[in-house]
């Protein structure tokens, strides 16, 4: 607030002309802090600091020289098949012997646990590759060096392999969905199929829905 | 006691507050309209949205859009792409074409959209880049997609070559991304599609763009 000099009483002839015009140095600030404040509060409340995330995906180039008959058989695998509900229908193995599918969620219980369980193999292996990591030296780039590729060996012998399969109702969410849990539970060897369901996934999918 | 008017000194508290106006300001940087709201899916990855991407939005009914954040490539793919199809441009149309943001028109119904104020282009109808899933080369997503590749390749290298001459530090993260931005509601299938035209220009890797979700702890 300006300040207003409260002087005594007059009387003093010189001495009371001076003190009228030594005028106070004191600036009323409040309406600048008004604004101050209101454009501070403007700022935060606008800005968004969580800027979006990616998730980087890589999809071979298509050979369609090779028909997919032709392609390796996945017998150590597990088979996942999106519909666009909140269900995940799944098989284990090769299709020609699969009877019956099974059913499991999106949820910490569901396909957490039985991709958890199913990659236990690499999750050990990924551990103690850590273990060792963390017990050896610092900022040595030949030990670094070294860790990396023990985890990329530990991923290449793998032997878990899980396919994605999707009908046309599937949806987006569905699909990253998936392949978040994948990232959760160190899933290397993850395939998305193209092509739509084959003749017997969809009618074991069909008997499935109808239970 | 002598009577004193009830005054604070407020400079302080005023120093604080305009310190942290000026940090808002220079820290926030004010999105462009998007044609189309799009809410993304969430992950669990931490990795950074690149600073340089050709972005393809879908929305959920399908429908895709363009944005390439460089002017310099935006520019030039447009020109390539008008050259395709015949459209005779000036200098204006293309500036006009690199302020706008996320652009989801046939090629032939982008002019009208160009001449446009900017305040009117908000509702413009816009019935999404043409695509097609047998024979990507015949539609138009192929040729944007293509066109952005060869111009982020040139660009890349003209700029490698250049910090070379020069003895500076190249910043190799700066290369143009592909990136897929879609709604959660989206069908993969038309996801899918996209996809399709981006492995046909032989761009293999890309991004998903998601939201954040929290890491589970184990």
């Amino acid at each position: 607030m300006a300040q207003i000099e409260t002087g005594g009483g007059g009387g003093h002839g010189k001495h009371d002309k001076k003190r009228a015009k030594k005028l106070s140095t004191r600036i009323d600030m409040t309406p600048m802090v008004d604004l101050a404040f209101l454009l501070l509060t403007f700022f935060v409340l606008t800005s968004t600091f969580s800027k979006p995330k990616v998730l980087r995906m890589i999809f071979p180039e298509k050979n369609k020289d090779v028909p997919l008959k032709d392609l390796p058989k996945v017998k150590d695998g597990l088979t996942l098949i999106l519909n666009g509900s909140d269900k995940i229908y799944y098989y284990s193995g090769s299709t020609d012997k699969a009877t019956a599918l099974e059913a499991t969620d999106f949820s910490k219980e569901g396909l957490r646990t039985i991709l958890k369980e199913r990659n236990k193999w690499l999750i050990n292996q990924i551990e103690k590759v850590q273990i060792e990591s963390d017990k050896g030296p610092r900022n040595d780039t030949a030990f670094e060096r070294k860790i990396k590729t023990k985890l990329e060996k530990a991923q290449a012998e793998s032997k878990f392999v899980v396919l994605v399969k999707h009908t046309s109702d599937a949806t987006y969410k569905n699909m990253i969905d998936v392949v978040d849990e994948f990232l959760i539970t160190q899933v290397g060897k993850y395939f998305v199929v193209d092509e739509p369901l084959g003749k017997k996934e969809q009618m074991l999918l069909d008997k499935k829905l109808k239970e | 006691m002598p009577r004193s008017a009830p005054s604070l000194d407020m400079t302080p508290l005023v120093d604080l507050a305009f310190l942290l106006v000026t940090f808002f300001i220079l820290t926030s940087s004010f999105r462009q309209p998007e044609p189309v709201t799009v809410d993304p899916p969430t992950s669990t990855t931490i990795e950074q949205i690149p600073k340089q991407v050709f972005l393809i939005t879908i929305d959920k009914d399908g429908r895709t859009f363009v944005d390439i954040t460089n002017p310099a490539i935006k520019g030039k793919v447009f020109f390539d792409m008008c050259e395709k199809y015949n459209i005779k441009i000036t200098k204006q149309d293309s500036l006009k074409f690199v302020g706008t943001a996320s652009i989801g028109l046939k090629m032939s119904g982008i002019m009208d959209y160009l001449e446009k104020e900017p305040a009117d282009r908000a509702g413009y109808p816009m019935t999404g880049i043409p695509y097609d899933t047998a024979d990507t080369k015949k539609g138009q997503l192929y040729w944007w997609a293509y066109y952005a590749r060869i111009a982020a390749k040139n660009d890349f290298e003209d700029r490698k070559a250049e910090a070379e001459k020069r003895k500076l530090e190249f910043d190799m993260t700066s290369a143009l991304k592909f990136s897929v931005k879609a709604d959660s509601r989206t069908k993969y299938d038309v996801v899918q599609s996209v996809i399709q035209v981006f492995r046909d220009v032989k761009i293999k890797n890309f991004e998903m763009i998601t939201g954040l979700e929290d890491k589970p702890a184990n």
